[in-house]
Order: C-alpha cells, then structure tokens, then sequence
C-alpha cells in the first residue's frame, strides 16, 4: 500500500475545499505540503450547480443595506436557531469573499459603473446577492479552479473515494481513500485535516443535488465517534423540476417570477404577504405543498407528481435570456418548455442539509459536545458551525463555503506547520485493516441488489420526512431504516473489476446513506416542536420554552445517542416570524 | 522560439502553388504558343502540385503516428427490459458499446428500455445499472449540464447524456447506440481517463493573472468592469471542460500532441478578459506547432460543445492576434 505524507489534506473539492487550499497554500506562503482529495473531477463538484447567487453587503449606501440588517434577516430566517457569534463572522466575511472571487476571475453581472450588480433573494430585506447570470456556482468554482492549479506545492487526487479517516487518540492523522482508475487503496498521512465533503441531500430520491451528494465525510466523521449537529433540519427548496428535481433557481423568483396554482392564483399571498414569493424556502415549500394537499395543484401523469406552476411568462424576454440563460436551457433540454412561453412546473425538492459535522466558530470540528478537537476542520455543507439554524436563506451557502473555506484553510496549515508531531508510523497496519474492510464487499457472498436498497431508501424519506412531518412516519421510517440497514449485511457487489469500479463505490455510499438516514429521523422524532424546515404535524408552533437549542447526535453501541446545546443569542431575540 | 514567424509561411505556402500554376498559365498563353511549350509547362505544374500534396501527405503520415488503437468488437448480448412498461412509454433498445479493459475490446450490451417521455439516456443508462448489470460504469454527477461528467457518443454524436433525450435519439428506428469518447484514452465501459486532458488545459496557464500577485488576495474593493468588456469573454468562460471538443477534433485524433479546443479556447477567454494582466505571455504560450497553429480550422469542436463556446473561433482569433503582433515586430 502507498503512503503519502501531507501537512495538510483537505477532503472534497467544492468551494470551501477549494477556497481552503488556496488560502492554506497563500498563508504559507507555499511552504506546505498540501493535498485536496475528491471522489470526483475537482471541478465537477456539486458546488457548479449552484445557480443564483452569493450574499454580502457590497454597497451599503446605495442598497441602503448594513451588515446588522443581514445578520438580521439570517437569523430570522434560520427560526432564530443560528448561534448569533457564527452569523456575525458569515455577514463580515461575505463581503471580502465576494471581491475575492472577483479577483480571480468570476464573470460577475455588472451594473452601469462597472459594479457589481445584486438581486433579491428569499428572506433578504434588501438587493445583496451577487451573480453571474444563473451559474454563479459554475463560475466560482471554474475560477478557483484555474487559481489552484497554478500551486506547485498542492496536489490533487482526482477520483479518490476516501473510505474512512483514521484516528489515533482522538486525534485524526489521516484516511484511507480507494483511487477509482485501477481500485489501489492508499494511505493519506497528515498533520493537520478538513472535511470538506459536502451535504447529504442524496439520502432521499427527489433532489436537487448531484449524485454524489452522500455525506460521506459526515458519515465517516459519524463512525468515527464525532458528533453532529442539527441533523433533523433539512432544507427542500421550492422550485425543482418535475418530474426531474433539478433545480429552479430563487433568483427566477428574485427576478420577478410568480408562484402560481391551479385557479391561477398568486398564492403566497396567502401565507406571506408582504415577501410573496421571496419569503423564506421553508415557508415557500409548505405553502406549495399545502396548496396541492388542498387539491388546487396540478399531477403529472409519468411520476404521479403534485407540482404547481412558477410563472415567467410576464418578464422581459431579454432579462430572463440575460439573468437566467440556465433555466431557460435546462426547461427547453428537458422539458421542451420555453419559460417566456409557457409556465414552469414545480414542487419543493430536498436542497441543503443545514445539519452537519459540529463545529465550532472556528469550523474546529468538536471531538465530544463541548470540546474541539486537535487537527481536524469541517467547511461547507458537511459542517454545522451553525449558521442557517433551522432553515437556510438562499444566497448564503456559498458565502458560508467561502468565509469558512478561508478560515479553515488559514487555521489548519498554521496548525501544521507549528506541530512537532511527526507521522505515525504504526498508522500502515490501520490503514491497511480498514481497505480490505472497505473491499470486503467484494467477497461477500450475499443476495440483495445494493440499488434496490438505496431506492426504498429513497421511498422512505421522500414520504415519511418531507416537507411535513408526522409521528407515525417518522416512526415507521425508522423501522424501515432499521430493516434496509439488516437487509445491507447482504448485499452482493457484481463488479469485482479493478477498473473504474462504481459498483463498490456506490455500495459504500450506501452504506453512509444508511447511517445518515437513521440519524436525521432519530434527530426529528425527538424535537418535539415546528422550527424553520422541521414541521411536525402534532407539534405545530415554535416551543422556544424548551426547544431553543441545538440537537448534538453521536453513535453509541444502541444507535444513535441524542443530547442539546444553547443556543447563542446575542442581539436578535426571538420573536413571531412573519413576512 | 516564436511559432507564428514560420506558420506564416505556411500559408504563402498554400497561397503560392496555385498563383505559381496561374503565372505559368498566363506566361504560356503571352509567349510563343507552340505544343512543346505548352506540354513542358503542363509537365511543371504538375510535377509542382505532385510535389506539394506529397509534402502534404508525409506531414499528415507524421501526425497520424501512435494515435488511434484498432477498435475491436468483443461479444455482443442482448437482455430484456429492466423497467416495467405503461401506457405512456415506449420501448427502445439502448445498445451499449462496453469497452473492457481487460480484454481491450468493446463489447455490445443492448438493453430493451421503457422510456417516458421525458426520459434522458443517462437515466436510461442508470436504470440499467441499478437493475440490469451492476457492473457497468458511467461518470455522471450533477445531471443538469453542468459538472460536464456524462460526455460521450450517442448514435455518433459528441453528446452530454444528462440533456439527451431518449426518444429523441431513438427516432423512428427506437434504437439507441452509446460509446465512450474515442478522442480520449479509455477506462471502462463509457468512462475516459481524462489525465492528459486536464494536463493540456493546465499547460497554457489558465487563470487570472495580475502583475502584482498580493493585491489579488489583498485589494479590498472589486475591480470594475463594464457590460461590453463582459461580453468580450463571456461566451468562452461557459466551458465545462467535458471534453467533447476534443472527441470531435480530427487533428487531435490524428495528433494526440495538439493541446486542442478546450485549452486553446480558454486561452482566449482570460486574454479577452479586461482584469487579466497576463497580456502578450498568454498569446505566446500558445504559439506553438500544437498550439494555435495544430488547428487546421474543421470547426468540429464547436459544432460538438454543448454549451454553445465557439472554440474553433476562438483559436481564429487568437492566430489573427498573433500575427498582427508578429507584423508589428517587423
């Protein structure tokens, strides 16, 4: 088996794995020994799919914005379970981040001086988020990209699946990763490590995300004794595609899109008057979904979907060929639809998983509830700084990947260079253990189809842990869950190739699908309250008696082990959430 | 050394011959007319053109060395449906031209696939992974024509499978072929190895650059820029190197050395970008014999780029660019 040795490895390539290697390469002025390593391309990470946007307060002035006012709208938007210290760093930083990317060639749309130019966005009192026509995502990460690249003392592994990271004490000091063109394991030694891996929206089947969103550096982290944070909060965007689920962006709303039912009313101004369309994605989506509950909704007969229709038909043909090119060719590719001529069917997809690996303010990843560990970060979707609560507003993920991204890169590669520490040397036999664990799979003799598990896995959640919640569903998912996790001991992997194996890398996804899966319904059946995106029927209002706090989950020998946190409450105190 | 000095000659080379032949013409009809004369200046034409298309040929012999394997057909099988019918669809058979590393053949997997309307091949192609064979591989990621993973051959064509639409492909005959990308090395299955993909692209320097490389990490305001420089680079800056230019390329099929399209287009987009201070150093980087000038202009590459980039023009432009330039030394 190889080992490589590493000051710094960095798992996962999206904009926070990125933005992280370019500030740790930056920061040591190219004295560091980094590595990003990626299941994927690094540029094909599921960060190119975001589309409308990053938030910051670029021009207070003239937008008549503050930084107060978006650390406002951020917290009343997360339900006011976003720990206020994070949401101060998120609205300081955003703003420098935005110009950075700017820097490194991010074609962002411009106003008339040569400005950047802003929309509005869902749950932002102001015009603050910046964009490049309805690629932003794409953008970012083509510029980042081509920026890292140029690094001599980076390396990057592309197509490397890592099956677990080794700990020793308590401390990580490497992984294991599975390089997907010949299927040779190799050993990653560091000093120090982030988990950029991205969320998990993949354990349920009507998504925007990509495929490879199966937060496997969440469930490594999992199994590895970690705790996470706030796993019951899953975010399901309003506008996705059906019968597809590929995603809609905000911004056709920003821009001036309606939502529109059956009788061909603008009904969001039933549930929120004042912001229609752009209040927050979890008020948005329950009122889609409570309009099609109500029968005013319209079925697609090839999936047997309830959608409602997102109306562009009103906006200037020009702007929407300007602001929103993408939509227009994902709409005309798949569905044949001109969005200027006919009406967009739509229904609430999952999108983000606020929940993630807990961390602290610094995104150090915490080894129990109340202490962080030595070594480790988490950025991006994976981690839970807590920064989006209860509920996300859009525009603010790809500030949260950045701001963090730079903060953890910075930290970690400061934290390597001054260990002492040298590496392991008894960390070969680990290493070695757990690859032929990973590919132990490979020899089992077992009878169930690994897809067929992960497609009523999909079933379960899709139902039982969508956009409304009920007891008695989340009770028979957990059930189900613990059946489909008996059924995996049997499993059978077809292809016992060394070449380009997705079999077994798709099997071991499943595998963390599982894991995570069980913990976002244990994490729900507990709160016993409606918050943000967790809506549970019998609990119908906010309890900020005893709900103001945090849901810590770690696996013991019984399943899933839940205890809380506080909340930080610093200037916003909690109030009724109106829009 | 800079290439364009010499690619110039190349064409006065191709502008000479027939100006030559013209002359001799033109010599012939004014001077004394006889049949000898005539017949001896038919003789040198001919053996000038002879010469020149041997020239030619010898060149295009040279560039077509070590580039493609003989592509071999393996065993063919045929399986049933792995979906169940309804009313609203249709069954096709989605033939799939496996290629097996092992053996370095491709073998032909047909599948009977019931397609909806809305059905893409790529979830067609999922499908029968699921539920038909486990073991075959495809690179997909975002399926919305993004990520730039699912490139391929799709009854011929360089095509995304995210944004293909079954039925579409099948047409009238209700049979689908799927390949891998031939202009690239081959993995498994439909899967390419793109290693010296990502090198081209790498080795003509992309990304902003800056004279001063600490204000890029340090300047704390935007720097500005107008709509109309936007649009200057804009339409090169959609690519998401999926790679199907190159499939599409015959001088890259012939020539594995050329950087081709992708590299090459994106050259243009950071030289056409009014915050890139990279300037004449990007031009040069890509004055090369498999530079700029490997391009014999077919315009494949951007008929085959599923985001509509115009590398073909791009690389145009930048040979104009550099001969302005060259002209100007002189």
């Amino acid at each position: 088996m190889d080992i490589l040795d590493y000051d710094l490895i960095i798992l996962g390539s999206g904009i926070a794995g990125l933005t992280a290697a370019i500030h740790a390469y930056r920061s040591s002025k190219g004295s560091a020994k980094i590595a990003i390593i990626s299941k994927l391309h690094v540029m094909r990470s599921h960060s190119v799919a975001a589309e409308g946007g990053i938030s910051g307060v670029l021009y207070p002035e003239s937008n008549n914005d503050s930084q107060k006012l978006h650390a406002y709208d951020t917290v009343k938007g997360s339900d006011y379970l976003a720990d206020q210290d994070a949401v101060d760093v998120l609205v300081k930083g955003a703003p420098k981040e935005i110009e950075f990317f700017d820097h490194i060639g991010v074609p962002w749309n411009r106003l008339e001086q040569g400005h950047i130019s802003q929309r509005p966005f869902g749950g932002m009192s102001v015009p603050r988020t910046a964009f490049a026509a309805d690629k932003t995502g794409f953008f970012m990460m083509r510029a980042l990209y081509d920026e890292v690249i140029s690094y001599n003392g980076v390396d990057i592994f592309n197509e490397h699946f890592a099956t677990s990271i080794i700990f020793d004490k308590g401390k990580a000091s490497g992984l294991v990763a599975i390089d997907l063109a010949n299927r040779q394991a190799k050993a990653f030694r560091s000093k120090a490590m982030i988990i950029a891996t991205g969320g998990f929206s993949r354990v349920y089947g009507f998504t925007t995300n990509s495929y490879s969103n199966t937060g496997d550096g969440t469930a490594m982290a999992f199994r590895a004794g970690i705790p996470l944070k706030d796993m019951e909060f899953v975010q399901f965007h309003p506008t996705a595609l059906v019968p597809s689920g590929i995603l809609i962006t905000e911004a056709a709303r920003g821009e001036g899109g309606y939502l529109v039912n059956s009788e061909g009313k603008r009904f969001m101004e039933s549930y929120a008057k004042s912001k229609m369309e752009l209040a927050p994605r979890d008020i948005v989506s329950r009122a889609i979904i409570s309009e099609i509950k109500a029968g005013r909704g319209f079925e697609d007969k090839e999936s047997a979907m309830g959608y409602v229709y997102l109306d562009l038909r009103h906006l200037d043909k020009e702007k929407v060929d300007e602001h929103l090119p993408m939509i227009k060719e994902i709409t005309m590719k798949t569905l044949r639809l001109d969005p200027s001529e006919a009406p967009i069917p739509i229904r609430p997809a999952t999108h983000f998983t606020m929940g993630g690996i807990h961390t602290d303010i610094g995104g150090r990843v915490m080894i129990n509830p109340t202490r962080a560990s030595t070594g480790l970060w988490a950025a991006g979707e994976c981690a839970c700084v807590s920064v989006h609560g209860a509920n996300r507003l859009g525009s603010n993920s790809l500030s949260q990947c950045s701001v963090w991204g730079r903060i953890t890169g910075t930290d970690a590669v400061k934290y390597a260079l001054n260990s002492s520490s040298g590496f392991d040397s008894r960390l070969k036999k680990l290493a070695e253990r757990m690859a032929s664990q990973a590919e132990s799979f490979l020899e089992m003799k077992g009878d169930v189809n690994p897809y067929e598990i992960r497609d009523e896995l999909h079933d379960t959640m899709d139902t039982n842990l969508y956009v409304y919640r009920d007891m008695k569903g989340m009770i028979a998912a957990k059930r189900k869950i613990q059946s489909l996790r008996k059924r995996f001991m049997r499993v059978y992997v077809s292809d016992k190739g060394k070449a380009y194996n997705t079999n077994l890398k798709e099997t071991l996804e499943i595998a963390n699908l599982i894991d995570l899966a069980e913990v976002v319904t244990e994490c729900a059946i507990n709160r016993k309250e409606s918050r943000g995106s967790h809506v549970v029927i019998e609990h119908p209002k906010r309890d900020d008696k005893n709900w103001m706090k945090h849901t810590i989950a770690q696996k013991s020998i019984r399943g899933v082990k839940l205890s809380y946190l506080p909340v930080k409450v610093l200037k916003f105190q909690p109030e009724e959430r109106k829009y | 050394m800079r290439y364009s000095k010499y690619a110039i000659f190349n064409y006065v080379g191709i502008l000479g011959v027939p100006f030559l032949i013209f002359l001799m013409f033109i010599y012939a009809y004014l001077g004394s007319p006889t049949a000898v004369n005539i017949l001896s200046y038919f003789l040198l034409a001919g053996i000038m053109i002879f010469a020149a298309t041997g020239v030619k040929e010898v060149y295009l012999t040279k560039k077509l060395e070590g580039s493609k394997q003989p592509i071999i057909t393996g065993e063919t099988t045929e399986h049933n449906a792995v979906n169940k019918a309804s009313h609203d669809t249709r069954q096709v058979t989605v033939t799939i031209k496996r290629f097996n590393s092992s053996t370095n053949q491709f073998d032909n997997t047909s599948y009977k696939f019931n397609a909806a309307k809305h059905t893409t091949v790529l979830e067609s192609l999922l499908s029968i992974k699921a539920y038909g064979d486990n073991s075959l591989s495809v690179r997909c990621n975002c399926r919305m024509g993004i990520c730039g993973s699912c490139g391929m051959n799709i009854n011929g064509k360089q095509k995304l499978a995210c944004e293909t639409n079954l039925l579409e492909v099948a047409e009238d005959t209700g049979t689908v072929e799927v390949s891998p990308m031939l202009g690239h090395p081959l993995l498994k299955d439909l899967v390419n190895d793109f290693d010296s993909f990502f090198e081209k692209h790498k080795s003509l320097h992309p990304g902003l650059e800056r004279r001063n490389e600490t204000e890029k990490f340090t300047a704390p305001k935007e720097y500005k820029q107008s709509a109309e420089q936007l649009d200057k680079y804009l339409p090169y800056s959609y690519c998401i190197m999926c790679g199907l230019c190159l499939d599409a390329c015959p001088v890259v099929n012939s020539n594995p050395k050329f950087v081709g399209p992708q590299s090459l287009s994106q050259v243009y987009r950071y030289y056409m970008d009014s915050r890139d201070q990279g300037g004449k150093g990007r031009l040069f980087s890509a004055d090369t014999e498999d530079g700029v000038w490997g391009c014999e202009f077919a315009g494949s590459c951007s008929k085959a780029c599923p985001k509509g980039v115009n590398p073909s023009a791009a690389i145009q432009l930048l040979k104009a660019d550099l001969i302005k330039d060259i002209s100007k030394e002189e």
